[in-house]
């Protein structure tokens, strides 16, 4: 569903800031600080990054440029080592059991629960393979706009917060008011902010 | 006012907009006229819509969707006083082609398909191949939410101007008349 594919979904943003005089330059510079890096042979619970939009494995954009026209071209990848709730549950009585079996004892503690929970929910960190997501962004810098592609809240909240990381400006998501302040004039939006709903029957 | 109240106090705009080009499209038989372009675009709603109705929680939904409808649940919804929310859209300019699903609150562009050009059946993965790829599709995109937004602004002239009330009554008058026909 991303910007190559042959059916996409986006949602628009304004991004908000001046741009440095010498954009490029410090376009290069942020990217390379806060592309993707690889956990697959770490313990590291999460890696965001940026990635080529051609190629999720291409964090150095060796193979296609970030650089489109005046349109910086990214995809966003986030690598999440992930334990289901029933996993995890599962593990832990099987490791509560095991101790009240060894201490003969009827019950356990609750802050000692806790940490077996704990202790547990890290053990299957390390051997859960990290899973995958990426989603795909073009940001027009004539016209200070982005196009991010997914629809998912959680994508979006990662999306204004790592983007205000590394590149020190905001976003912020064009619902249909916004959008209206940006097309109207001064007086189209006072207008605009004194209109009530219609009823149209 | 942050985020989450414009979203929820002006969630009418969007909706607004969306019935309103739904009429539109439907008083010239799918064709409509955009000043800030000067030309001709096609716009037809196809058979597959949400519509919403109430506040909150109390929030209702309704999905219409059918290949051989006329969308008389959908008509009859409206007539009701619900709100347009999603629609389907098939969206032509000058020999470009679009489908696209409109999602009004959040202004979201969803499974939009791009018109299928010259250039898609260049495959190849050469960087020069790669990077007309990526700006073809990408000037596609854009051309869309350019549409959008001139068909967005044509809507905003008419819903703050003096002739809101005169395009008020015809779009009543298509409501009623939606609801009399089913």
């Amino acid at each position: 569903m991303g910007l190559l594919a042959r059916s996409a979904s986006f949602v628009r943003y304004a991004v908000e800031g001046d741009l440095p005089a010498n954009f490029w330059e410090f376009a290069a510079e942020r990217i390379a600080l806060h592309s993707f890096r690889d956990i697959d042979e770490s313990y590291e619970e999460r890696s965001v990054g940026w990635v080529s939009v051609v190629n999720m494995f291409d964090s150095e954009f060796a193979y296609a440029s970030y650089a489109a026209a005046d349109h910086v071209v990214l995809s966003l990848r986030m690598d999440e080592r992930r334990v289901s709730p029933k996993v995890l549950s599962k593990f832990c009585l099987k490791e509560e059991e095991r101790l009240k079996k060894v201490r003969q004892i009827p019950k356990l503690a609750r802050a000692h629960r806790v940490e077996i929970k704990e202790s547990v929910r890290l053990m299957l960190m390390k051997k859960a393979a990290p899973t995958p997501a990426v989603y795909d962004l073009c940001w027009n810098l004539a016209e200070s706009t982005l196009l991010f592609f997914s629809t998912n809240q959680k994508a979006q909240e990662l999306l204004e917060e790592f983007f205000k990381q590394t590149f020190d400006l905001s976003l912020m998501l064009q619902v249909p008011y916004l959008t209206a302040e940006h097309l109207l004039d001064a007086p189209g939006r006072e207008a605009l902010a004194d209109i009530t709903p219609t009823i149209f029957i | 006012m942050d985020l989450l109240d414009i979203i929820e106090e002006k969630r009418f705009l969007g909706q607004e907009f969306l019935t309103w080009l739904w009429f539109k499209s439907e008083e010239r038989g799918g064709t409509i006229f955009l000043p800030e372009a000067g030309e001709d675009i096609q716009l037809v709603f196809e058979k597959h819509m949400m519509l919403e109705y109430g506040e909150g929680e109390n929030r209702e939904k309704l999905i219409c969707r059918g290949q051989m409808t006329e969308l008389q649940e959908a008509r009859t919804g409206l007539a009701m006083g619900k709100k347009l929310e999603q629609a389907r859209i098939l969206l032509t300019r000058g020999e470009y082609e679009w489908t696209l699903s409109l999602k009004a609150t959040l202004m979201e562009f969803r499974n939009v398909k791009p018109p299928k050009t010259m250039g898609s059946s260049e495959e190849g993965n050469e960087p020069e191949a790669v990077e007309g790829r990526l700006l073809e599709h990408l000037s596609l995109h854009e051309m869309v939410v350019r549409t959008v937004d001139q068909l967005f602004r044509m809507f905003l002239d008419l819903r703050i101007g003096s002739g809101w009330e005169q395009e008020l009554t015809r779009i009543q008058a298509w409501v009623r008349k939606g609801k009399e026909t089913h």
